[in-house]
Parts: C-alpha cells; sequence; structure tokens
C-alpha cells in the first residue's frame, strides 16, 4: 500500500514536472480514472450523418440508439445506464479518425459502435490500436484483418460466398462474368470466388471492375448481352448499384437466364433503385428483413415503431442492433470497477446472443461473428423471399482465401 | 512605412508565441493532437492566401499538391513498419493483398528519411511549377486557370485510387510507423508533434511575410492588380507566377507531410475537392490579402466547425450554420475577417489612438476587390 502511494506520487511529480516543461504525458493521469462512473457507462456512436454515405449510416446510428434505449429502458447493464454519445464525421475518413480520437480521448468512452465503408475503418483503426480500446463495426467486409482492437459483427466472404456459389453454379451454371467497384473490397470478394469456382470446375468469362460511383454501364451490359453469361456476380457498392440494375432492366435483360447475384445488394438499396428493378436477382447475407423469427418480429416492430413505418432493417442494421445487445453482455458479466475496452474484449469472446437472424456468437479466435447466411430472391415488393438458409451457423474465417495465413487471439499466424 | 512594418512583425510573433505556447497551458492529449490538425490547416490557408491574395491566382486544387506531401510522409512511415506488420514477403501489406511481389520503383528511395523529406517539399513545388509554366506560359488566367487546377486534382485523385497496388487506393495508406527525427519522436498525441506543426507553421508564416514584403512580392501584387502594365515594363510575368504557384505548393506539400504525422494515414480524400474548396472558405472568411488573417481564417473556421458539429444541439443542423455563417462573412466583409478588422483600426485614430494606424498605407490597396477571379 505504501509503495503504491510512493509510486503514485512519483508517478504524480513525473507528470506535473513534465507538464510544467511542456510535455505532459497525461496518459498516466488519467489511468486512475474509472470508465463506468456515476452510473452511466459511456459509448461512442460513429456513423456518417452528413456526406455521401449518409443514407445507409443513418440507418445503422438509428439500429444502435434503439439497442441502447432497448436496454436502457430494461434496467440498463447492472443498474447503469448507457450513455451514447453521438458524432457526425461526415463521411470523411479524416473527420472519422478526429472524432474517433475524441470519443477515446476526451470523452473516455470504453467502446465506440460505428462506421460502414473499409476506408473509414482503417482511418480509425490506429486510434483504437494506440489507445487499446475497443471498435464494433457492423459491416461485412473484404477480411484479411487481424486486430484485437475491432470486433467484427458482419460477414466475410467465406459466409457470404460458401453457401450462395455452389447453389448459383448449380442452379444456373458455370460461365461468371465478375463485375466489382475498383477498390479492395470487390478485388478480395473475387479473390475468393474464384478460389470456389475453380473448385466447381466452373469459368470466369470476364473479371472487370468500374471505377467508385460510376454509372454509366452501357458498355458493361452490352458485353453481358453478347458474351451470355450464366451468373453475372456483382460486388458493385453504393449509387453503382442503382445504375447497374435499372440499366440492366431497361436493356431488358431477363434474370431468370442471366441473374445477378450480390453481396451488397440489401432492402436499403432495393428502396433506392425500386422493386422493379431488382426483382429477381439474388442477394447472399445473413439477414433479410422478412426473416421469420420472434425476435425478428420484435425487431423490425421496434424499428418502424421508433423510427417511422416506411422504414426497413437490413443486414447491416441488424449486425449493428445485435452487437449492442453482446456489448451489454459482456459488460454484465465485469464488476462496475473492472469495466474498461481491455476486459470487455475478453468478456465477450464465446458470448452468444439471440439475434434477429438467428443465435450469433463471438470467435474467440478472431472476434469474428459466426453467423447464419442466407440466400434471398429480391422481389418488385422490394423484399427478399428467402429461398435457402444454412443449417447451422458458419465460422468466419477472415482469411479464406489465404490458407496459409490465420487470425488468432495472439495476432495473424503464418501456416 | 517602418512604423507599420514593425506593428505587422510585433502581431505576426505575437500570434506565433501564443500558438507555440499553447502546449504551456493545454495538457490533453486529444485537444493538442486536434489543435495541430487545425494548424496544419492554417499552413494551407497561408499557401493559398500567397497565390489567391497576392498574386490572384485562385488555386482551386491545392488540395493536390498537399496530398502529394502526405502520401510521401506515408510512404516513408509505412516502409519503417516493413517488415514488422507485413506479409511474408516483407512489402506493405496492400501490395501483398494486390499481388505484387516486388518494391515498386517509386517506393524505393523513400527508405530514406533524407529522400523522403525533401521530396514532401520539393515534389509539390516541382510538379506545381510544371503545372504553372504550362498555365502561366500559356497566358490561361482567371478562371480558366482555376478550373485547370481543380481539373488536374481530380485526375491526381482518380489515379491514386485506381492505382490501388502502389497507392492504397480508395483506402490510403494506413498503418503508419511513428515519425522520429533526430532522437525525438513525434508521437501523434504528444506536444512534441504539437511544436513540429506550430513551429513549422511559424517558419512557413515569416518565409511568406518576408516574400510578400520583398520586391516579388510587389511585383506578384502588380501583377494581380494590372498584368498586362507589369508585362509591358519588361517584367516576365509568367515566370513570377510560376515561382509563387510553386512556392505555394511546397508549402502546401509541407502541411501535407505534416498531417500524416497528425493523423497517422493519408487517404486519397486528402486530395479532394471538398477539402481544397474549405481552403478557399477559410482563406475567403479570414481575408485573403492578409496571411495572418488566412490562417486564422483556417483555425477559426475548423475549430468553429469542429465544436459545432461536437454539441449535441446543432448535431443534425452544423452544416446548414456553417454554411450560413461563411455566406454571412463573403457578403459582409468582401476582405475577411482581417479586412474588417483594420477597417476598424484604420477608424480608431479619430477616437484618439494616433500610434496604431496612419491614413497613408502606400503598399495596400485601398479598394476592396470582390470578384473571385481576382485577375481580370
Amino acid at each position: 500500500m505504501n509503495r503504491n502511494r510512493r509510486n503514485f506520487l512519483k508517478v504524480g511529480a513525473a507528470a506535473g514536472a513534465l507538464t510544467l516543461t511542456g510535455f505532459p504525458h497525461i496518459w498516466s493521469r488519467n489511468a486512475s480514472l474509472a470508465y463506468a462512473a456515476d452510473g452511466e457507462i459511456k459509448v461512442g456512436v460513429l456513423f456518417s450523418l452528413t456526406g455521401t454515405t449518409a443514407i445507409i449510416e443513418e440507418s445503422l446510428n438509428k439500429a444502435t440508439l434503439m439497442a441502447i434505449e432497448e436496454i436502457n429502458a430494461a434496467g440498463g447493464i447492472n443498474g447503469m445506464k448507457i450513455t451514447p454519445v453521438i458524432e457526425d464525421p461526415a463521411s470523411d475518413p479524416a473527420t472519422f479518425a478526429e472524432k474517433a480520437r475524441k470519443l477515446v480521448l476526451s470523452d473516455r468512452c470504453v467502446s465506440v459502435f460505428g462506421s460502414y465503408t473499409s476506408a473509414s475503418r482503417k482511418a480509425v483503426l490506429p486510434v483504437f490500436e494506440k489507445q487499446d480500446n475497443l471498435f464494433w463495426y457492423p459491416t461485412l467486409y473484404e477480411g484479411r484483418e487481424c486486430s484485437k482492437n475491432v470486433i467484427y459483427t458482419g460477414a466475410v466472404p467465406n459466409q457470404q460466398q460458401d453457401d450462395f456459389i455452389p447453389w448459383l453454379v448449380e442452379k444456373f451454371g458455370k460461365r461468371w462474368y465478375l463485375i466489382g467497384s475498383n477498390y479492395i473490397y470487390p478485388k478480395e470478394e473475387n479473390n475468393y470466388c474464384k478460389k470456389l469456382l475453380e473448385k466447381l470446375g466452373a469459368e470466369v468469362i470476364a473479371e472487370e471492375y468500374v471505377p467508385l460511383g460510376h454509372s454509366e454501364f452501357s458498355s458493361v451490359i452490352n458485353k453481358f448481352r453478347s458474351e451470355k453469361p450464366s451468373v453475372i456476380f456483382s460486388t458493385v457498392v453504393g449509387d453503382s448499384v442503382v445504375a447497374l440494375h435499372r440499366q440492366y432492366r431497361a436493356a431488358g435483360l431477363d434474370p431468370a437466364t442471366m441473374p445477378m447475384a450480390s453481396l451488397t445488394t440489401s432492402e436499403n438499396e432495393v428502396a433506392a433503385m425500386g422493386g422493379d428493378a431488382a426483382a429477381g436477382h439474388f442477394t447472399s447475407a445473413p439477414y433479410f428483413m422478412v426473416f421469420d423469427s420472434p425476435e425478428n418480429q420484435k425487431f423490425v416492430e421496434a424499428y418502424r415503431s421508433r423510427w417511422g413505418g416506411d422504414k426497413v432493417t437490413h443486414f447491416v442494421s441488424e449486425s449493428s442492433y445485435f452487437q449492442v445487445h453482446l456489448f451489454k453482455q459482456a459488460v454484465a458479466k465485469l464488476a462496475a470497477s473492472d469495466i474498461s475496452p481491455v476486459t470487455i474484449r475478453e468478456a465477450v469472446k464465446g458470448e452468444q446472443y439471440k439475434a434477429p437472424q438467428g443465435l450469433v456468437k463471438v470467435e474467440p479466435e478472431n472476434l469474428h461473428c459466426w453467423l447464419r447466411p442466407k440466400i434471398g430472391q429480391c422481389k418488385a415488393d422490394g423484399q427478399f423471399e428467402i429461398l435457402t438458409q444454412s443449417a447451422d451457423w458458419l465460422e468466419p474465417n477472415p482469411y479464406s482465401a489465404y490458407p496459409n495465413q490465420k487470425c488468432t487471439a495472439e495476432g495473424l499466424k503464418e501456416i | 512605412m517602418s512604423g507599420k512594418l514593425t506593428r505587422q512583425f510585433l502581431i505576426y510573433g505575437a500570434v506565433c508565441l501564443c500558438i507555440l505556447l499553447v502546449p504551456v497551458v493545454v495538457d490533453d492529449a486529444f485537444l493538442l493532437n486536434k489543435y495541430a490538425r487545425y494548424l496544419v490547416f492554417g499552413m494551407l490557408a497561408i499557401a493559398l492566401s500567397l497565390s489567391w491574395g497576392y498574386a490572384g491566382i485562385l488555386n482551386l486544387g491545392q488540395a493536390t499538391t498537399f496530398g502529394i506531401g502526405s502520401y510521401c510522409m506515408a510512404m516513408f512511415l509505412k516502409l519503417k513498419t516493413v517488415p514488422v506488420h507485413t506479409g511474408s514477403e516483407g512489402l506493405p501489406d496492400f501490395m501483398v493483398w494486390n499481388n505484387v511481389t516486388e518494391l515498386p520503383w517509386i517506393w524505393v528511395p523513400f527508405q530514406s528519411t533524407t529522400f523522403s523529406l525533401l521530396a514532401g517539399i520539393l515534389l509539390p513545388a516541382l510538379f506545381a511549377a510544371l503545372l504553372g509554366w504550362f498555365i502561366f506560359g500559356g497566358r490561361i488566367a482567371g478562371v480558366y486557370a482555376a478550373i485547370i487546377t481543380l481539373a488536374v486534382m481530380v485526375v491526381a485523385n482518380l489515379i491514386i485510387i485506381d492505382q490501388q497496388s502502389y497507392t492504397g487506393g480508395f483506402n490510403g495508406i494506413t498503418d503508419l510507423a511513428e515519425f522520429s527525427f533526430l532522437g525525438i519522436d513525434f508521437d501523434a498525441y504528444s506536444a512534441s508533434t504539437y511544436y513540429l506543426v506550430a513551429a513549422s507553421l511559424t517558419v512557413t508564416l515569416f518565409l511568406a511575410l518576408a516574400v510578400s514584403r520583398s520586391k516579388t512580392g510587389l511585383i506578384l501584387q502588380a501583377v494581380r492588380d494590372q498584368e498586362e502594365r507589369v508585362r509591358f515594363f519588361g517584367y516576365d510575368v509568367a515566370l513570377y507566377k510560376t515561382f509563387v504557384f510553386a512556392l505555394s505548393a511546397g508549402i502546401a506539400g509541407l502541411a501535407g507531410m505534416l498531417y500524416t504525422i497528425v493523423m497517422e494515414f493519408a487517404s486519397p480524400t486528402f486530395l479532394g475537392v471538398p477539402l481544397s474548396l474549405s481552403i478557399v472558405i477559410w482563406v475567403a472568411v479570414g481575408g485573403r490579402q492578409s496571411l495572418i488573417g488566412a490562417m486564422l481564417g483556417a483555425i477559426l473556421v475548423t475549430g468553429v466547425q469542429g465544436a459545432l458539429s461536437e454539441s449535441e444541439a446543432f448535431l443534425e443542423t452544423w452544416t446548414l450554420i456553417m454554411g450560413g455563417l461563411f455566406v454571412l462573412i463573403v457578403l459582409l466583409m468582401p476582405k475577411g475577417l482581417a479586412g474588417a478588422i483594420e477597417a476598424l483600426v484604420r477608424r480608431l485614430p479619430q477616437a484618439g489612438n494616433g500610434r496604431s494606424a496612419r491614413h497613408t498605407e502606400p503598399d495596400h490597396r485601398p479598394e476592396t476587390h470582390p470578384n473571385l477571379g481576382g485577375t481580370q
């Protein structure tokens, strides 16, 4: 005890001296402050409310806030309320980094829920790794990341493709046209897709990348017409998805013989392009709004009564919602004085939750989630019809395209 | 004249001193990091003030050279992480993802500290000199020059996004090593980084002041006001314009390097249209014909923007409020805040303060110059 006090004094004196000389090392000073104080637990909510990705990120913001309200209304976590600190990073990676710093350093949030694009996740990553804080990322992404400071609750390539690709090959055939936006996500998804296709003896007749935000697909559609692929595997994202679907339909192509198979077209994108343009095409995802489960019924009803009857839920807003509940379960296991980003990370390992999509679990090795992939076909009313669903939950493997690498609790391992 | 010079020198010195003393008062790592970021924007504003306010070249692509500087620093710091954070090939992670097997030639020189630090300033300057030689040599002026700078930036941005195996593409260059120089570690959250930025800002400001006060600076202002007349006097107008354009680019490049240190990544959005237009707004708000006004304009605008967007009350409306403020300032104060303050000070002598200002200010144009292009 004495020793501790002496140490404390020493540290305090050193900190004081350094402050006076103009080199403050405030870590030692702030470290004694508890994360959970005055019966509240502060968490950051970091989704763009303005800028180019605001439409989709607002729905994630809403799902996150709704989950927090639910938990607080039910008595909070061991009597403590979750206090959300909401920031608007304005769809700009630099602003994402600035706001993440504010949430972690200035507000001392114990976790931050947020972000949609990979670019924004990459921008905030150094903040969380350096401060050993925790970032909860709800979006499906390309994998190949192994950070002990991120809980990934969206799907990685193997979870969306393992069932989907063989199913499509069997149903439609072996001539595949890969079209994607030109950045890392589509390239990685296609890297894995090509591996699966090779195993199945299918052929890639074209692999094409259009610039992000591209909206003029007539030459691509002409190629569809002349090449007659049996499946168009689309990893086009954002506004381009809307343009591609509309122009496909305007060109009079038929989804029954040449369907587009997508990993990113959710109810949200369909709402933007109109159900007519999306009807007949396929998406693989762990969650669809029409999924029939008591948890999902409750989720959709609560979402619509909270945010408006015309709102849709989709596979990223669902994971935004359930990850807050996983957070709650992890924190509930801890004594109030023990709550910190590191203890929450340890507590959430192996944690299970009955999400709208079904029971999910956090994989202790790589902090990604075991999810329940489904295949949906879009209908003209803007909803999907679920055609198949995996019999069991599926393990996340962020390095699925790279069998000699494995993400473990100790970091990335070469095998 | 000399009294005014002394006064200006004193004001500049006092402001810089205040900026340098901030870490003595503020000992919050988050705030220091945030303020350092604002100071970088201040440097960008100085760069634009030189070319726009003094030489009448409206550069809508100031972020191009900022981005080049930023990427130079990011490439240098990325190579420092090899092979600790990378795959077995010992290459930056995104190259491994893109199936690149050996270090591309443009990356090789960035293994050297000296080269990288020089490149961050000289590459942008060289780039701007070439572009300037083309624009001004071709006697392209006003709006047309502005459009070219904007177009070049969009092209540069597209190239960076498209060539992702060499640039990291849309995600930019992330996961960087900490910058350390002459034995000092510049942790993004430390006072040392703040001092680095603040010192660079001070040096930049006085360098820019010296240039604006020199004979070259006077010729540039003359070019801004009456380009043809200066040309008749026998001056090589294109050369002067190219010089200030390159100088401005070098400053932006330095700012870009510092920005990478402060933000810990480089992104194609650093060469984006939104940032470039923001710089124009900062400078317009602060006063484009005053270096310190432009600099304080940038710090003020980004500071208010940060504070507004962080307060819960304005979460939904902060962009609207910022927009309204800009419109008001540009409408009511065509010379920006600095111009308004100067006008205010000039009126004061009647009230008894005789020392601080004179009625005759030979080196300042008496009239405002409301049109955006600055050149006719």
